[in-house]
């Protein structure tokens, strides 16, 4: 039970990206199209996995003082792994990913989650949060792609959603949108919350 | 501080570890990312050389890199159909790379833009294909002119640029344009072997 | 795209592609140090410092260490007389990463001696800078653009003071958001990336200015 906990965690009262604020950098710039942000999400869940795997297994080896630098040349391997295959067999997604797909090294997300938990957690329960984590971050992508995507440019993973009049936002898919999106969306989120708090306190 | 040395060997003990997986799957994977170059850039030949047959698509190097191309109606490479270049320019947010195909007298047969990283939206409309149709409709416009004369409506042209998205069309247009000037003067002069 | 002489390389990072406004990077401590002007200045400069320094150092590992020619080091130590300089460009993220690393941990020592009250006041955002995709992406995005030692070493800086203005920027609005009337769902994070959000609105007018 304690197992899906940590896995639940990290999709609403944790999200990584709504909530803890990690992670920023990929999410804006890849949010543009739903299949980028898709590409992405899977890329850092299988980098979330495969390093709190690894740490959590290699932690009691390796001595306090050396240990960020152990992590991060663990998380980089994985990142080179995943930069390298998907050169090989998905080349139009590494063309859009870009610049980002070695930035996944510097995601705040996968070195946080390192040291803040599967450095002290036994290997299971570092999965699932790391497992909970990365799913938490492709929803949080998914959710603000669909928005830039839909509105500016009428496509849903490339295909055409909106009415033939449609007028397609070019804010969204281009910088600005991108903050004004999450913006908002963080707000509703906190508009979220304080309803559930108000109502728990009202019937109460 | 006596711990220096039993750090540094763990680290570098790490990093052996790291460099090898890597090093193993560069090899995998190595092969995978040049075969999928190389299959891109023969897609793109064959359709700006209509009518060339496969493997009748012979390069002409220079100075070690591929200057241009010749395409040939059949295997034994005796009738040519054409020429075929790269031609690349900085857009609005990338380098673009566009493979053009021309006959024996320089005219424009088809255009392929290979890549770019253009404004989705705007720029990226390059590339868009139609509903209905097969190939993208800013880039059929081409067909027929003359690969050295090409400008956008803009520039007193007869391409017509994309709305929101000049830039992009003024850099795809204007590569061509140079880098046909620059073959047709490369070809040995006289007429085509038969 | 990429600017080649100095002067559009400077001008073109701090305004046409600035850093965090165009092309997303560096934002973690944009919205995190930003709440005031001080240590968002203090920040900036320590961003500059280690972005210059990074520049500098991993143009010079990518090409006298990675790279398959025949300046390789590798190469000239050990195999000159037989084969080819092998190819080591896929080992890029992982030296680069901790070049960064190693860079960052020098910079605290320094700050450390030399300034206590500015490693106090920047605290826990300092050993972040190196989870910062500034520097990380500015060292790629040179080797990508083919730049030379030197145009590398001026991208660095002058992104890192893009990144320092649009900080700057930021942490003036912000303290005096702080008097301001918002709504409770607004406050914090929301209205900063509604304000980032107007500012590269305003910084897109720069787009598509091509300055040498």
């Amino acid at each position: 039970m304690r197992i899906l906990k940590e896995l639940i965690k990290g999709i609403y009262r944790e999200n990584p990206v709504f909530r803890l604020m990690l992670g920023l950098c990929p999410v804006l710039a890849v949010s543009s199209a739903v299949s980028n942000a898709i590409g992405m999400g899977v890329s850092v869940i299988f980098v979330l996995l495969c390093s709190n795997l690894l740490v959590s297994l290699v932690r009691p080896l390796v001595p306090d003082k050396i240990r960020i630098p152990v992590f991060i040349m663990i998380i980089a391997t994985f990142v080179t792994i995943v930069d390298l295959v998907m050169h090989g067999f998905f080349p139009a997604l590494h063309k859009s990913l870009g610049l980002f797909i070695p930035l996944i090294v510097v995601n705040c997300i996968i070195l946080g989650r390192a040291e803040a938990f599967a450095s002290r957690q036994p290997m299971v329960s570092s999965l699932a949060d790391g497992l909970g984590m990365g799913i938490g971050f492709t929803m949080a992508l998914m959710i603000i792609a669909t928005f830039r995507e839909i509105l500016g440019n009428g496509t849903w993973l490339g295909l055409p959603v909106a009415g033939p009049g449609f007028e397609p936002v070019l804010l969204m898919i281009l910088s600005p949108g991108a903050f004004l999106i999450i913006g908002f969306l963080m707000a509703f989120l906190n508009w979220l919350d304080n309803r559930m708090a108000c109502e728990r306190t009202a019937n109460k | 501080m006596k711990d220096i040395p039993q750090f540094a060997a763990i680290l570098c003990l790490v990093a052996l570890i790291a460099a090898a997986s890597l090093s193993w799957i560069n090899e995998i994977t190595e092969p995978k990312i040049a075969s999928q170059e190389m299959k891109a850039l023969n897609e793109g030949l064959q359709a700006v050389l209509p009518g060339a047959s496969k493997g009748s698509i012979v390069p002409v190097k220079k100075a070690g890199n591929i200057s241009y191309y010749i395409g040939y109606h059949d295997p034994e490479q005796r009738k040519r159909i054409g020429y075929a270049f790269e031609a690349s320019g900085d857009g609005y947010s990338s380098t673009i790379r566009t493979l053009v195909g021309v006959d024996t007298t320089g005219t424009i047969l088809a255009i392929h833009v290979l890549s770019q990283q253009e404004t989705p939206g705007l720029g990226t409309r390059c590339q868009e294909i139609r509903p209905g149709e097969s190939h993208p409709w800013w880039q059929a416009q081409f067909k027929g002119l003359n690969a050295s004369d090409v400008r956008v409506d803009k520039d007193g042209g007869i391409i017509e640029s994309i709305t929101g998205a000049t830039i992009t069309s003024r850099a795809i247009t204007n590569a061509i344009a140079e880098k046909a000037t620059a073959v047709m003067q490369e070809l040995p002069s006289g007429k085509q072997t038969e | 795209m990429e600017p080649q002489t100095l002067f559009g390389i400077a001008v073109g990072t701090i305004f046409i592609t600035n850093f965090v406004l165009f092309r997303f990077l560096g934002l973690c401590p944009y919205i995190g140090v930003s709440k005031q002007l001080d240590s968002a200045l203090g920040m900036g400069m320590a961003v500059i410092f280690v972005m210059s320094l990074a520049s500098a150092a991993t143009w010079i590992i990518y090409h006298y260490f990675l790279v398959p020619e025949s300046s390789n080091l590798f190469f000239q130590i050990f195999m000159k007389s037989r084969g080819n300089p092998p190819d080591l460009t896929y080992l890029r993220t992982i030296t680069f990463i901790l070049v960064i690393a190693t860079l960052v941990q020098f910079v605290e020592m320094v700050i450390q001696k030399m300034s206590p009250e500015l490693y106090q006041s920047l605290g826990i955002y300092l050993p972040l800078i190196t989870t910062n995709c500034a520097v990380l992406g500015v060292s790629i995005l040179n080797i990508n653009a083919g730049y030379s030692f030197i145009q590398s070493l001026v991208n660095g800086f002058f992104s890192g003071i893009g990144f320092t203005l649009a900080l700057v920027l930021m942490a003036g609005l912000r303290e005096k958001l702080e008097m301001a009337d918002l709504p409770g769902a607004m406050k914090g994070a929301p209205i900063a990336f509604i304000m980032a959000g107007c500012m590269s609105l305003a910084f897109l007018g720069f787009s598509g200015l091509k300055i040498g």
